[in-house]
């Protein structure tokens, strides 16, 4: 003797299956956002040993301003404290793409402005300890005649 | 274009409009948003207002540096120390109102003799306009250019304070 399921019976088993079906959709999601979290976590670790890096480099370096009197112009960009102002100064033509003058004079922004062209050789760094400039602002003049 | 040994020629006019195309780039380039926030000032279409001040022997001095434009930017502007009250310089009684410059690019005289015209102020420097007004000699890599501005001229003068200042005149009498 057979005996058939009723239909209340069959009913309970599709709602089972579902559920079942449901179950492993869902364990299947948990374990894609496992992996794509664990992703995430590498990708914050890999950026902040990046940010460490430029942080590290970035000391090493200021932020430099020159103007250029003569031609208004104003270029800013990072350098190395290690770089002489004469190689600043070099750098500040290709800045501010203008060509040197045979008479121009690298000088502080400071008011006055003093010249620096006796100090050429040294570093920011030691420019700054010895207060030869009291920061990083500069300007590229002309000579004038005079006197 | 400025040239030794011409006189220059007044065109109030372009000096105005060139000044009024001027004062925003030099603005830009200062980082500034108005003449005022730089303490200058600009009392009529060809005139500008300059605070400047020097430091010798631990005093520090104030002067008042007024440049013309009536030439600009043909030649450089004019550029004169001037009473703070007057606004102008009359030789000698507002002598002391002249700072003792003496760089090789910038010196101060406050009575320029040339023969056949009065005594002037003179800022002895090539990017001021009376230095071309006297006819002075000037080596070609010094001369003015159109592409200069007035920047030019305030920077010249101040860098002079920076190293060459010597004090005050002494006043008349």
């Amino acid at each position: 003797m057979s005996m058939d399921k009723g239909a209340g019976d069959n009913a309970q088993d599709g709602d089972l299956n579902k559920a079942l079906n449901d179950l492993e959709k869902a364990q299947e999601h948990q374990a894609r956002a496992r992996a794509e979290e664990a992703a995430a976590d590498r990708e914050i670790g890999e950026a902040i040993e990046e940010v460490k890096a430029a942080e590290e480099h970035d000391r090493d370096r200021v932020e430099v301003h020159v103007t250029h009197v003569n031609d208004v112009e104003h270029a800013s960009f990072k350098e190395r404290r290690t770089a002489t102002l004469g190689e600043v100064w070099d750098r500040s033509y290709k800045e501010l793409k203008i060509v040197r003058k045979e008479k121009d004079i690298f000088q502080t922004a400071g008011d006055p402005p003093k010249s620096l062209m006796t100090h050429l050789g040294l570093t920011l760094e030691e420019a700054h300890k010895q207060k030869v400039i009291t920061d990083y602002r500069f300007g590229i003049v002309s000579e004038t005649g005079g006197a | 274009m400025a040239k030794a040994n011409v006189a220059p020629t007044m065109d109030p006019v372009a000096g105005a409009a060139a000044f009024d195309e001027d004062i925003p780039r030099v603005l830009k380039v200062l980082g500034a948003e108005s003449l005022e926030a730089l303490g200058w000032r600009r009392p009529n279409k060809l005139s500008l207002l300059v605070p400047l001040k020097g430091t010798h022997n631990g005093v520090t001095d104030e002067y008042l540096l007024r440049l013309g434009f009536q030439a600009y930017r043909t030649w450089p502007p004019s550029a004169q120390f001037v009473n703070p009250q007057s606004l102008t310089y009359s030789y000698p009684q507002d002598q002391q109102f002249v700072p003792r410059l003496a760089s090789p690019e910038c010196r101060t005289h406050i009575a320029y003799e040339r023969p056949g015209h009065a005594k002037i102020q003179l800022i002895c420097c090539s990017a001021t306009l009376e230095f071309y007004e006297v006819l002075h000699s000037v080596e070609a890599h010094h001369v003015w250019h159109e592409t200069d501005s007035f920047l030019t001229t305030i920077m010249a003068i101040k860098r002079a304070f920076g190293d060459f200042y010597e004090g005050r005149f002494a006043p008349h009498g």
